[in-house]
């Protein structure tokens, strides 16, 4: 590899003062509508050092993140930049201070090539404002000679695969002269050679001064390239410490904060044996040749990396993808594909992973979202029986304890958790053979967390079939009786609840690539 | 409290959607404009002042009725001024061809909700945005009112039944305004207690959601979409009838009045909200607003600057209520 | 997902990237039309033909600038057909006030400045949807002209010879000044949408307004430029029309916007933002211009336009969705 540092000609961008930290945070926080996000936080970066910052889903890392980028305003604290008070207002206040935030969601502008989006923050002109367009393929193809990426500088960065286009966000990080560069999860979508390549690149940027922030929860990526590690757990601040003072579990302590046996009260009894969803050679754009069953009663846990095909896994049985070939059966009876209507008359439905934009209606009452599935049951002639209707919601939040002023509280008020049991209530209410849950937990606090597991459990327990997608392994563990394990859109792994061991799952997650470093989600 | 909450079909409280949705405001906007202009022209409130402002809202409202179905499931129609002079002057044509009203009705009507049927699929099969597609369809139907005639077509056949149409009266009440009254009433009822409706509101709140749910999102729509064009089959009849010829030009900014009456009245572009009795009242204050121009001898083309102005105003404070909401 | 294999992919030969534009394919259209109307009908390829489509093009030529510039941001302004006659009232009064031309072109380019400015700001400052905006102030213009003019011509008293040279001068007696302004107007923005900065921030906004605000732009005040901008053109337009007609028309450019819209996508401008070309547009233009020149030259209704500028909005329009859709895979 090129370990020169002769990779930055320039000069580092600009004097940096060691003793000073290049970053201070003082008792940021906040607030959205029903979560507080995040409380009083701090965090001090230093000169030339690699900071984690760990954190389970919905910890506040992403929340934190965004209001360094100036994407978000904190309601309370201080920020101090190398020594000096700021306000960060808007991205541009944030890029003028010398922060550099990669993002987990690629920000490049698609139609443009990769040399352009380098250099998306200013483009390079002569003296006349005329943009050097020569300049921008020449420094950008110098740039990816010297750091060792073979990717041409003239293509269209849409085109291109999401792994390459991960790397090329990186790269702008060091187009820009940051003195603070922020990466979220940078890893996720790498190849581990790429992944070896981000580590060399980080090393050269803390060689010149700058400090970096490494958001991640992949464990032994802390531990190789951090020198110290921030802890976050629902929104607070739990620990920051040198890295040597750190075990792996002594990290997950702090990250979880408990067992994890605890999160998952199991209550049901074992599973029928009826089958309730039969899925034969399932292929779409993203699939490959999918075959598995679900019995009455029983939680399928798939489990896959980003891009592994569960959520195209989920919408493709439920009938909302259209697919290749292969068959879905529900119940003993076969199922016309790309069809909800279908689906959701024979029983099988989706409680989809993006509750905004493909669960709720965010403007309508709490019980028009519970009802929206099985509004037929409360109407005679075409004639909704509101009375009979809202009896009948009102059961449901009563049983799922949502906690709701009115039944005619706009949904979008309510928190996360219960605006997720609202959807889960629209489809129990319609009485289903199958629910396929996507990532049901995603930005739910932790206490509703085990709450929905426990509702997950019940469904399981009253016959329903549960087809669970997750990427986090406690959930995985805790609430399958099989766990299916997806790479690239095909089946690498399937086993039984006492069989499955973490170590199983990731390896066959990871697949043949044999990716260097490893996952572990909490 | 349960009493007092109560809700209306939109799923808002009563007490909140008068204040929330602007229909308090509305309201107290129109009396003030009544009191305003009788205060200055007093004939404002003659009888025949008064019928002449009903049977102008009749026109709007008609329309309007559709057409808030069609903006609560988040989709609009801006072919309706276009698809207006078309549609009254097939209807004349075919009455002066067979002197049938029955047929020259059913011409009307077929016309109009085909009109629905080509926006509709325009819209959910080819995926184009409303706002764009029916501005080709309005372009069409422009180009072809006129390559079908160029002139009015006059009234030959001179139909008894086809003049009461629009200018006849039931008692003292003028038939228009039944009409009007009635499609209001048919449209209200289904979006407050139906379950199409409730599907209509779902649709414009959020799609997906729905289409994850089993319902056919794309039926509803075109069910919005050829309900609005039957909408402006009757009110293409009436406007014939009125004028006693098809006039090709007629119903140019026709499209503008009826949604800046829709947004007015409440009903967010953006889908899922929204009354008919805020429709109500859009076209209302509108008409009351024309009317005045005219009784206070103001110079008339203000009445096309009107709905220009309110539309953006309207559009306006429908991001004010939506941004109070998200607070 | 494959992480390693399809590295090629991102370079695809410089041939396929050329026949997958549009523009391509909108030339051959272009080309195709002008065979058949050679065939079709007499003179059509006359020099004195083809420079007066030209110089009848060019009004849209120049609106269209602007519409494709606000395209690329990401919205929509059909203000421009009324803003075409709004503009020809200062215009032409203060002419035959002053007699003077410089006065005149300075008044019409304030009133479009402030026409701008409003859109601008309502769109890219208060955040409404510009398609409504744009269609209030269509009717707003519209009316107020004829509130002005009172629904009757008001006649260029003043017939100084640079006034009338706007419409019928003509550059080494060969191609129309309009089409000369044009055609520079034309360079000039191209010029500005690929080698200024400013340029490629419109792309970058039209193309994820959220990726450009990272990025550190500022988005409003682009998406502002661009609106002062189209009503800017849509000026320049509705001067060289005034001088056409030699007065200021209540009626002028009745559809006009509607007829750049369908150039303008029928070009590969996309409505959801940040691709396409003037080249395109300017393509799109002179399909639409010579069809229409084409229908009269075979006396066909001009009717017929309408009809046709109807069906291309729609079909234009459904075939970028497609194209959307299946770049984004779904």
């Amino acid at each position: 590899m090129h370990d020169d540092l002769a990779l930055f000609a320039e000069e580092p961008p600009m004097a940096i003062d060691i003793a000073v930290p290049a970053l201070e945070m003082r008792g940021i926080g906040k607030r959205f509508p029903g979560v507080l996000a995040l409380e009083a936080v701090d965090l001090t970066l230093a000169p030339g050092k690699v900071h984690a910052l760990m954190g389970e889903n919905g910890a506040g890392k992403s929340t934190l993140i965004k209001i360094l980028a100036g994407v978000y305003q904190s309601d309370a604290g201080t920020m101090r930049i190398h020594g000096r008070d700021v306000a960060i207002k808007s991205p541009r206040d944030s890029l003028r201070q010398g922060i550099k935030v990669v993002f987990q969601e690629i920000a490049l502008i698609d139609e443009f090539s990769v040399a352009e989006n380098i250099f998306l923050e200013g483009h390079p002109t002569d003296r006349f404002g005329t943009i050097d367009w020569r300049k921008i393929r020449t420094d950008c193809a110098d740039l990816f000679e010297r750091i060792g990426f073979a990717i041409d500088p003239a293509a269209r960065t849409g085109s291109l695969p999401v792994s390459q286009q991960q790397m090329v966000e990186i790269a702008r990080a060091l187009a820009h002269q940051a003195s603070i560069v922020v990466m979220d999860e940078p890893t996720s979508s790498l190849t581990p050679k790429e992944v070896k390549l981000l580590f060399t690149i980080i090393r050269r940027l803390t060689a010149l001064g700058i400090a970096v922030l490494y958001v991640s929860h992949k464990l032994d990526e802390v531990f190789e390239i951090a020198d110290t590690v921030t802890v976050l757990r629902d929104g607070r601040h739990i620990s920051t410490r040198p890295i040597g003072e750190h075990t792996d579990d002594s990290l997950i302590q702090d990250m979880i904060g408990r067992r994890i046996v605890d999160l998952f009260p199991r209550q049901r009894g074992p599973a029928a044996s009826r089958v309730a969803l039969s899925v034969e050679g399932l292929s779409t754009r993203k699939l490959h040749d999918v075959s598995f069953e679900a019995r009455a009663g029983e939680v399928v846990g798939f489990f896959g990396l980003m891009g592994a095909g569960r959520t195209e896994l989920a919408k493709a049985i439920v009938g909302y993808d259209p697919i290749r070939a292969g068959t879905i059966m529900v119940d003993g009876q076969w199922m016309t594909p790309h069809n909800t209507a279908v689906g959701v008359g024979l029983g099988i439905g989706l409680l989809s992973e993006d509750r905004k934009v493909e669960g709720l209606m965010g403007e309508l009452p709490v019980y028009q979202n519970a009802s929206l599935a099985s509004l037929g049951r409360f109407a005679a002639h075409g004639f909704v029986d509101a009375g009979k209707e809202r009896q009948a919601v009102q059961t449901y939040v009563e049983r799922f304890r949502i906690k709701t002023p009115s039944l005619f509280q706009k949904v979008k008020n309510l928190s996360g958790g219960n605006q997720q049991k609202v959807l889960l209530s629209r489809w129990l209410m319609l009485g289903l053979k199958v629910i396929v849950v996507d990532e049901p937990t995603r930005g739910i606090d932790v206490g509703a967390k085990s709450e929905i597991f426990g509702l997950i459990d019940e469904l399981a327990g009253a016959g329903l079939a549960v087809v669970m997608m997750t990427s986090e392994m406690p959930e995985l563990l805790g609430l399958s009786d099989r766990v299916v394990v997806l790479c690239e859109g095909r089946v690498t792994a399937s086993m039984s609840r006492e069989e499955a061991t973490q170590e199983k799952i990731l390896n066959a997650a990871i697949g043949s690539q044999g990716r260097a470093s490893h996952e572990f989600r909490v | 409290m349960t009493e007092i909450l109560r809700t209306g079909a939109s799923g808002r409280t009563s007490l909140a959607s008068l204040t929330g949705s602007g229909q308090g405001v509305l309201g107290i906007l129109l009396v003030v404009l009544c009191l305003g202009i009788s205060a200055a022209a007093p004939q404002f409130y003659s009888e025949a002042n008064i019928i002449a402002i009903l049977r102008q809202c009749a026109l709007v409202l008609i329309v309007a009725s559709g057409m808030t179905m069609l903006v609560i499931a988040a989709e609009v129609d801006l072919s309706v001024g276009a698809s207006l002079a078309f549609v009254g002057c097939i209807s004349m044509a075919v009455l002066n061809a067979t002197g049938s009203l029955t047929l020259g009705v059913l011409a009307a009507l077929a016309f109009a909700s085909g009109v629905g049927l080509v926006n509709a699929i325009v819209v959910t099969l080819f995926r184009v945005n409303s706002l764009i597609g029916t501005i080709g369809t309005m372009m069409l139907l422009q180009g072809g009112v006129y390559l079908f005639t160029r002139e009015a077509v006059q009234n030959h056949h001179q139909l008894a039944s086809f003049t009461a149409l629009g200018a006849g009266y039931a008692g003292p009440v003028p038939i228009p305004l039944i009409l009007a009254v009635a499609i209001f009433a048919v449209c209200a009822v289904t979006l407050r207690f139906t379950t199409i409706g409730r599907y209509l509101y779902a649709v414009g709140a959020n799609e997906r959601a729905v289409r994850l749910s089993g319902i056919r999102s794309a039926r509803l729509k075109l069910v919005a979409f050829v309900v609005t064009g039957l909408c402006v089959g009757v009110a293409g009849l009436i406007l014939a009838s009125l004028m006693n010829a098809g006039q090709p030009t007629a119903g140019r900014g026709f499209e503008l009045t009826v949604i800046a009456a829709v947004i007015l009245g409440g009903t967010s572009l953006s889908g899922g909200s929204g009354s008919l009795i805020g429709t109500l009242l859009g076209v209302l204050v509108l008409k009351v607003i024309d009317n005045g121009i005219i009784i206070l001898g103001w110079n008339q083309d203000l009445q096309m600057v009107v709905p220009g102005v309110v539309i953006i105003l309207a559009t306006y404070f429908d991001l004010l209520r939506s941004r109070h909401h998200a607070r | 997902m494959s992480f390693a294999s399809d590295r090629l992919e991102g370079a695809p030969s410089v041939w396929r990237r050329l026949i997958a534009r549009q523009e391509v394919a909108v030339l051959v259209c272009l080309l195709a039309l002008l065979v058949f109307f050679s065939v079709s009908a007499e003179n059509f390829l006359s020099t004195r033909n083809i420079t007066n489509v030209l110089g009848q093009a060019s009004l849209a030529l120049i609106a269209g600038i602007g519409c494709a510039v606000v395209f690329i941001s990401g919205e929509v302004d059909i203000s421009i057909g009324s803003l075409l006659a709004t503009v020809a009232v200062p215009l032409i009064v203060v002419m035959n006030d002053t007699n003077s031309l410089f006065l005149g072109i300075s008044a019409a380019l304030v009133v479009g400045l402030a026409v701008g400015m409003i859109n601008g700001f309502l769109c890219a400052y208060v955040g409404l949807n510009s398609l409504i905006v744009t269609l209030g102030m269509m009717f707003v213009l519209r009316g107020g002209v004829y509130l002005y003019t009172g629904q009757r011509a008001i006649a260029d008293e003043a017939g100084l010879d640079s006034f009338i040279a706007l419409s019928d001068g003509r550059l080494f007696d060969v191609l129309p000044y309009s089409a000369v302004i044009a055609i520079v107007l034309l360079a000039a923005f191209a010029y500005v949408l690929r080698y200024r900065p400013f340029g490629r921030q419109v792309y970058a906004v039209g193309g994820n307004s959220e990726v450009a605000r990272l990025a550190g732009y500022d988005v409003r005040r682009i998406k502002f430029a661009c609106f002062v901008i189209s009503s800017l053109l849509a000026t320049c337009s509705g001067i060289i029309l005034a001088a056409r007609v030699g007065s200021a028309q209540h009626i002028a450019g009745l559809n006009f916007e509607f007829q750049v819209v369908a150039a303008t996508v029928l070009g590969g401008v996309s409505l959801s933002g940040g691709i396409g070309s003037l080249g395109g547009m300017a393509l799109g233009v002179l399909i639409l211009q010579f069809l229409s020149n084409g229908l009269r030259s075979l006396d066909l209704p001009t009717e017929w336009q309408l009809v046709i500028t109807g069906l291309i909005i729609i079909a234009a329009v459904s075939l970028d969705e497609v194209k959307r859709r299946r770049a984004h895979g779904d």
